[in-house]
């Protein structure tokens, strides 16, 4: 195995950002950003052979001294909460790259900043380090601001600005959450360190953590990923960013920035969870539960496909919320499944939105209809990923769901069931509906000369429909590190009636 | 007399013999010579190696400066703000009538700013303040528009009046010990309390803050910011204000150390209004340069947290890994001082190069001229955004390391309020930041490509890599700013 295997998957897409920045052509940037972007996917392929799924230590850890004199670490690893993640993330980013090849508007800069967006996100989900997560954490956003602004939709100036701050505005309240740790916690040889695992063991100690101060901090991290999630309430910056970024841009926020606050949740949260106070549990149960109901309905309210697409986001990253804090064993599974599984669907969805703007020009439900009569490769592909999303048996998406809602009832049976009774139906409704009044019915006049779309939208595409078919038969491939890291979480406490929950 | 006793002053004696020296080039080849820019340039650079390895721990002349690792600190950065400013003035004022005018104004000006870094006399610290304020008096109308002469005018009332706010404090000091030197003042018993101590305090602090542009003092630094010609903007706000911080550090720490409960308060007060007055004003412009100004307000009052922090901080209360916590925060302000003096730089030479291409505009600075900046001198917008990221303090940056050094001080002295109060601010003036940036990028451009002038370009890049360099790898500047704090602190 390469040693510093993830520090380069982190430095490739970088060089690569800084290499497409410097193109001259759309041909030599596009190409600077396949490689650069398959180089991680190759590197997280070769991690995923070598990988040891039974175990719950982390893997593939390097670590320098990097800031000595502040005791800051460069320290990187992966383990079963996070390397799903990073396989994710080394995919989407290849098939968004593909997605958008054929982008002509400033495209050496769209590319280094997709790559850019990637450097961040992995170090996100390998840093061990709060420093240096942080970092990457706040990096993300810049490309993002970007995206949305320069190639975004006609409020690109409004939502780009309104995404930068919302969520660096959760940045910071997490970091002050972050700064909270460092400063109360000292290792016995009175240094100060940023080390999550070591800082997040120590969050245990009640002489070291008043119960007051650990709530504080508790609910400081919660409100941060929360609002990167999103989860409703705070989840009003989602919508305007999905609907004025680029496609490119709504598949990389949906499928691996959301990620980061579900993330935020496992490595974080859920690890300090048996220690705070318990009414915590029930509210964050009661915004997994709001998010599911509400974004659901929304979705279901919403003209504009894309927004639809936004909405529904919303609503199933409500069942990670869910999941995770409902802390069964097959909850917590069924949540990070989730997290993999809508990072994937997503991006066809978002795909399928965007090949409909580009080919029709409108993205208006009811401007729609009949497009499967013209461009029949692309509405099988769409009808696959609608139906993967709405969680049809066979596709990944049905996986996830039915685990967190199995996982969840034992611990919230009302909630559950009243998200079985309400959003799964809605959630079904609008995504149906969607399908039939775009690609069904007679193809309107004005449609006759469209096509099917460009070859690498299709391929890409494709590629993630077989993904959704291939964990959606298949779970175990990956299922099985999310069962070690369900047990990693769980280890101390078994479950929340021991707790004390209930 | 021994001259070789006299070397670590060696930096400020080359810097005003060039000086001279160009003054006379200028007078022998009728102002039209290229030599004072390079001579400067050269002088300046020769002058950073001298300051980086002098001897320090040495007073000279009676007592009244002294080379330490302090006034090491701060004489780097101002050497490096100015030259950044020469670099970047080449090509704007090399070779032309009054160009050698310029350059030896900049150099005596970079000079009392040397001097007020080392001065450990009240009498030596006026002194080094007179000499970079007149050489910026100067500088700051030398375009001789309306605008400049309108900022210059400005600058120099407010200036004069600081000076005689100061200079009636130290008076009052004089009096009232007997001695102008920072030590024998620290020494009397200043602790017995009467009015007339408070008097001098106050009118020690309202001239510092004055130089330090914190509010309510600041009224005189968006108009003399923004009037001024750019380059000069760039050596007030990241240079000449510093020289503020260089002096109150060590008059306020050391000779009036009994005083600490009262300045305390006073620069509790002053940190907290200085930051949100500060970024909601920022908020409002539409001049570039006038949300530069109102940005390094701001930033002068997260510095002011130093101060704040000094005055709580007891013996053995300690910041990270047992690091005493008035060191911790000392150099946390120095920290910020150095990456602030880089990015505001950086940030006014950008606007320079853009006031230079829409010259023929009405208001050459407005926030329209930035539309489409991206494509049309990408370099310069690049960097910009950089250096806005950086102030806003966006990781991994000088302004994210500084932030945090600071902040967490500020923590460890139990003054979780003014943090909190810190990183909310740090969060609203993203939103001015983002406004520049989103000009640059988001919108189309007014006009065709232009050519960036490659004095600009070149110093836009040397600011670059230092912000990144303090950001990517603070360890060897914190441990700088930690010795040289370590200087000052008893």
């Amino acid at each position: 195995m390469i040693s510093n295997a993830i520090s380069i998957m982190i430095a490739v897409p970088l060089i690569g950002a800084v290499l497409a920045f410097l193109t001259r052509s759309r041909g030599q940037a596009r190409l600077v950003a396949l490689i650069a972007s398959l180089v991680p996917l190759a590197l997280a392929l070769q991690m995923y052979t070598e990988f040891d799924k039974s175990s719950k230590l982390m893997q593939f850890v390097e670590s320098y001294d990097w800031v000595p004199s502040i005791g800051v670490r460069y320290t990187v690893g992966v383990d079963c909460i996070s390397f799903p993640l990073v396989l994710l993330t080394a995919i989407v980013s290849v098939l968004v790259v593909i997605y958008a090849w054929g982008e002509n508007h400033r495209p050496n800069q769209f590319f280094a900043l997709l790559l850019l967006n990637e450097v961040g996100v992995l170090g996100v989900f390998t840093a061990l380090d709060f420093f240096l997560f942080y970092i990457f954490w706040e990096i993300v956003l810049i490309p993002m601001f970007f995206l949305i602004g320069i190639w975004g939709g006609p409020r690109k100036d409004y939502s780009a600005i309104k995404f930068f701050i919302y969520t660096h505005v959760a940045s910071l309240v997490m970091l002050l959450a972050i700064f909270a740790m460092y400063f109360t916690y000292r290792l016995p040889d009175g240094s100060r360190t940023f080390d999550m695992l070591t800082l997040l063991q120590a969050t245990a100690d009640k002489s070291i953590f008043p119960p007051s101060l650990i709530n504080a901090i508790f609910a400081g991290l919660l409100f941060g990923f929360l609002v990167k999630m999103p989860a409703f309430p705070f989840h009003t910056w989602l919508p305007d960013a999905h609907v004025e970024a680029p496609t490119a841009g709504s598949v990389v926020l949906a499928a691996l920035l959301l990620k980061m606050g579900g993330y935020g949740i496992f490595r974080v949260i859920l690890p300090m969870l048996p220690h705070v106070d318990k009414a915590f549990v029930t509210v964050i149960a009661v915004i997994g539960v709001l998010s599911i109901i509400y974004g659901a309905f929304l979705a279901l309210a919403q003209k504009d496909i894309k927004k639809l697409v936004a909405y529904s986001s919303i609503s199933h990253m409500g069942f990670v919320t869910l999941g995770a804090v409902a802390f069964t064993w097959l909850s917590i599974q069924g949540a990070m499944f989730q997290q993999f599984s809508h990072g994937i669907i997503t991006c066809a969805l978002f795909m399928s939105a965007g090949t409909i703007q580009h080919s029709v020009g409108t993205r208006i439900i009811s401007e729609l209809g009949g497009l499967a009569d013209r461009m029949p490769k692309f509405a099988s592909l769409m009808l696959a990923a609608f139906l993967a999303s709405l969680g049809l048996p066979g596709m990944s998406g049905f996986v996830a769901e039915f685990m967190v809602l199995t996982g969840s009832y034992p611990t919230f049976p009302v909630y559950t069931l009243l998200v079985v009774f309400t959003s799964v139906g809605v959630t079904a409704g609008y995504h149906l509906w969607a399908c039939q009044k775009v690609l069904f019915g007679p193809i309107l006049k004005k449609y006759l000369d469209i096509h099917d779309p460009h070859a690498y939208e299709l391929l890409a595409m494709s590629a993630i429909v077989f993904l959704t078919l291939l964990f959606g038969l298949q779970p175990a491939l990956i299922t099985d590190m999310m069962g070690t890291a369900a047990n990693q979480v769980m280890e101390p406490v078994v479950t929340l009636s021991q707790m004390g929950v209930i | 007399m021994d001259l070789g006793h006299y070397a670590p002053l060696g930096a400020e004696a080359l810097l005003t013999a060039v000086s001279l020296l160009v003054v006379l080039v200028g007078l022998f080849t009728k102002g039209r010579s290229s030599l004072p820019g390079y001579l400067s340039l050269a002088a300046l650079v020769v002058a950073m190696w001298m300051v980086l390895t002098a001897e320090t721990g040495t007073v000279f002349f009676y007592d009244s400066l002294r080379v330490d690792g302090f006034s090491q600190f701060f004489k780097a950065v101002f050497i490096l703000v100015s030259l950044l400013v020469v670099i970047a003035s080449l090509t704007r004022y090399n070779g032309r009538v009054g160009g050698d005018e310029y350059f030896a104004l900049l150099l005596m000006a970079t000079v009392g700013m040397m001097v007020v870094a080392s001065a450990i006399d009240l009498v030596s610290l006026f002194i080094g303040f007179e000499l970079a304020s007149l050489s910026t008096y100067a500088m700051a109308g030398f375009d001789k528009t309306k605008k400049n002469l309108e900022a210059a005018m400005k600058y120099f009332l407010y200036g004069a009046a600081s000076s005689a706010f100061m200079l009636f404090g130290f008076s009052m000091l004089y009096g009232m010990t007997g001695s102008t030197k920072i030590a024998d003042i620290a020494g009397a018993s200043l602790a017995q309390f009467n009015p007339a101590i408070l008097l001098a305090l106050i009118f020690v602090i309202v001239g510092f803050a004055f130089k330090m542009a914190l509010v309510p003092f600041h009224m005189w630094a968006p108009d003399t910011y923004e009037g001024a010609p750019a380059l000069v903007s760039a050596l007030l706000a990241a240079g000449s204000k510093k020289m503020g911080f260089a002096a109150a550090f060590r008059v306020i720490l050391i000779a009036l150390l009994a005083l600490k409960l009262e300045w305390y308060m006073a620069f509790a007060i002053l940190a907290a209004v200085t930051m949100t007055v500060g970024n909601l004003v920022a908020c409002w412009q539409n001049n570039v340069r006038r949300i530069l100004a109102y940005s390094s307000i701001a930033q002068a009052g997260y510095i002011s947290i130093a101060f704040v922090v000094l005055g709580v901080a007891s013996e053995g209360m300690t910041g990270p890994n047992n690091l005493p916590l008035d060191q911790y925060a000392l150099a946390g302000g120095l920290l910020l001082v150095l990456g602030h003096a880089i990015m505001k730089t950086g940030a006014f030479i950008s606007t320079a190069q853009v006031a230079s291409i829409a010259k023929n505009t009405e208001d050459p600075d407005d926030i329209s001229n930035y539309a489409g900046l991206g494509r049309r001198a990408p370099v310069t917008a690049f960097c910009m955004t950089i250096f806005m990221f950086a102030l806003a303090g966006i990781p991994p940056t000088a302004g994210y390391f500084g932030k945090f050094v600071v902040f967490g001080s500020a923590i460890y002295g139990g003054l979780v309020w003014l943090a909190v109060l810190a990183i909310l601010n740090s969060a609203l003036s993203l939103y001015y930041y983002l406004r520049i940036i989103s000009y640059m990028y988001l919108r189309e451009p007014a006009g065709p490509k232009v050519s960036e002038s490659k004095g600009y370009v070149l110093s836009l890049l040397l600011a670059l890599i230092g912000t990144f360099w303090i950001g990517v790898l603070p360890d060897g500047f914190f441990n700088w700013a930690m010795q040289a704090a370590a200087a000052l602190l008893p």
